[in-house]
């Protein structure tokens, strides 16, 4: 008795408090493993979903990369057929919500902060660039929303050939109001997003000064004018 | 000789797959009583909301929406800011709550909201001279519906309507599960205690036991905050992302005293290990 006591203290001494324990947490999540090991990708998928590289910034301040460019050097009467580009290198592209403009029609008393994104901060601001859309310069339809009760109240007083100009971060663009129409909210042949020229269209909802929220809603189309056009091979 | 290494190789072997079988269980055990404590607890998930202002945080978020509605709807921002101040949004929310663990499909309970804003907007109308006849109902009407959604979106926590009549039923058999779990954990340690003749070896068998269940629970909790992967969650309101954020760590620190309580108890179990063996080897000299 007393030999065998000896020798079983000798063969599990204190090693066998860590090693054991260690084995066993091993062994569990081998199990553990092949218990989920079908699953796994599609958590690893999940995973990535629900997360993202950084932590949530809440801010509910916009960010302005709006720097104002001086006037283009050629004058706006000026027909001739040199076309300004600017280098889609020397743009810095508006992230979602960002200020990077200004949206000016004089004759309907309209001068707004220009974003891009129509969020509610954009809205509650100014008024802001449809992101399924394009910014000026880019050679496509620019789909611009703001509310008819505050910053597009204007768009009330808005008549063919007045001027719509904006200024952007990369340069300043004219554009010119050819058509008014009203249109259901609903109605997508108001407009074409994948137009292959440069055109603006401004909608807000429709009456104007009313209370609540409508169904329909005002589209303005401005063709375009002056502006640099964004040379996209540099 | 032989035979005896033989016995006591056999013994060691089964009483190590018994330390085994109890880190195993304990390991469940942790967890089952965590997510017991947490995920089945209404007064967990209420208390984490009361201590970290996700109250408050709601009704901000909400006179945001509102006065983001209100702006496209032609109200003065001080509607939204009177509304949803009459609005208790903290009797609201525990309503959702309560709704949601007795597995109660409908989360949100609108009728009450719908009558409060059709209220407030008649008055908004009156006080600020409107001709109703000029007010089109269709579009007040439309408003409601906007704000409503906006109600809705703001007091609801993603998925719960989802998985609120599983979570209700799951209680019961999952509080079993529970209770299974730690009679079977008694039953494992009392077998190794009583079926062994030497105090020394009781106490070795049951301390790797618990310092295997301490290291293996004490991994999900350390993985978690060392990955830091709670922080970045993808949730669109400060609201919810901090009700996240707190009930996430809840559930972490849940784990952490679980695997503290089980290396508490194996520095107990390994301590009296120690002073029986060296009882049991001075008696043997």
């Amino acid at each position: 008795m007393l030999r065998h006591n000896n020798s079983e203290h000798h063969s599990l001494n204190g090693k066998n408090f860590i090693i054991l324990p260690i084995i066993f947490c091993i062994i569990i999540y081998l199990l553990c493993f092949a218990v989920f090991a079908p699953s796994l990708s599609t958590l690893s998928s999940l995973s990535s979903f629900f997360f993202s590289d950084n932590p949530k910034d809440f801010s509910e301040e916009y960010n302005n990369i709006f720097v104002p460019v001086s006037e283009n050097p050629a004058p706006e009467n000026n027909k001739s057929n040199q076309k300004e580009t600017v280098k889609i290198s020397d743009i810095t592209f508006p992230k979602y919500g960002e200020q990077f403009g200004e949206l000016i029609i004089e004759d309907c008393q309209i001068n707004n902060k220009l974003f891009f994104g129509d969020n509610d901060i954009a809205l509650n601001n100014g008024v802001g660039i449809y992101n399924g859309s394009a910014i000026p310069g880019y050679g496509k339809t620019i789909l611009v929303a703001g509310h008819n009760n505050t910053y597009f109240n204007g768009l009330k007083y808005a008549k063919k050939g007045q001027k719509v100009k904006m200024r952007t971060s990369y340069g300043n663009y004219t554009y010119e109001i050819t058509d008014i129409k009203v249109r259901k909210a609903t109605d997508r042949t108001a407009y074409d997003l994948a137009a292959n020229y440069e055109n603006l269209i401004m909608y807000t909802c429709y009456p104007f000064d009313e209370l609540g929220l409508t169904p329909d809603r005002c589209f303005v189309y401005a063709k375009f004018v002056s502006g640099p056009e964004i040379d996209k091979n540099n | 000789m032989s035979e005896h290494k033989h016995s006591s190789r056999l013994r060691a072997f089964v009483y190590s797959f018994l330390s085994f079988m109890l880190t195993l269980v304990l390991f469940l055990f942790s967890i089952s009583i965590v997510v017991e404590c947490t995920v089945f607890s209404k007064e967990y998930m209420i208390n984490v909301m009361s201590s970290n202002g996700y109250y408050l945080m709601v009704e901000d978020e909400l006179i945001s929406s509102m006065k983001s509605l209100g702006n496209a709807s032609g109200l003065k921002e001080e509607f939204s800011e009177k509304f949803v101040k009459s609005l208790d949004v903290q009797s609201n929310i525990n309503d959702y709550i309560s709704a949601f663990y007795s597995g109660d499909s409908t989360l949100v309970k609108t009728t009450s909201f719908k009558q409060q804003l059709y209220d407030a907007l008649d008055k908004y109308i009156a006080e600020n001279n409107i001709d109703k006849k000029t007010v089109s109902n269709e579009n007040l009407d439309y408003f409601v519906d906007n704000a409503t959604e906006v109600y809705v979106t703001e007091i609801s926590i993603p998925f719960f309507s989802a998985i609120a009549n599983y979570i209700y039923k799951a209680q019961t058999p999952f509080l079993m599960i529970t209770i299974g779990l730690g009679v079977t954990a008694l039953i494992l340690i009392a077998i190794i205690f009583f079926t062994n003749k030497f105090k020394h070896r009781k106490c070795r068998y049951i301390s790797y036991g618990f310092i295997g269940a301490f290291i293996t629970v004490a991994i999900i909790p350390a993985v978690i905050q060392i990955s830091d992967k709670i922080s970045k969650i993808n949730l669109n309101t400060r609201s919810l992302y901090n009700l996240f954020v707190n009930y996430t760590n809840g559930l972490v620190n849940g784990l952490w005293i679980c695997s503290l309580a089980f290396l508490l108890i194996s520095v107990v179990t390994f301590v009296l290990y120690i002073k029986y063996y060296k009882r049991a080897t001075s008696h043997n000299h």
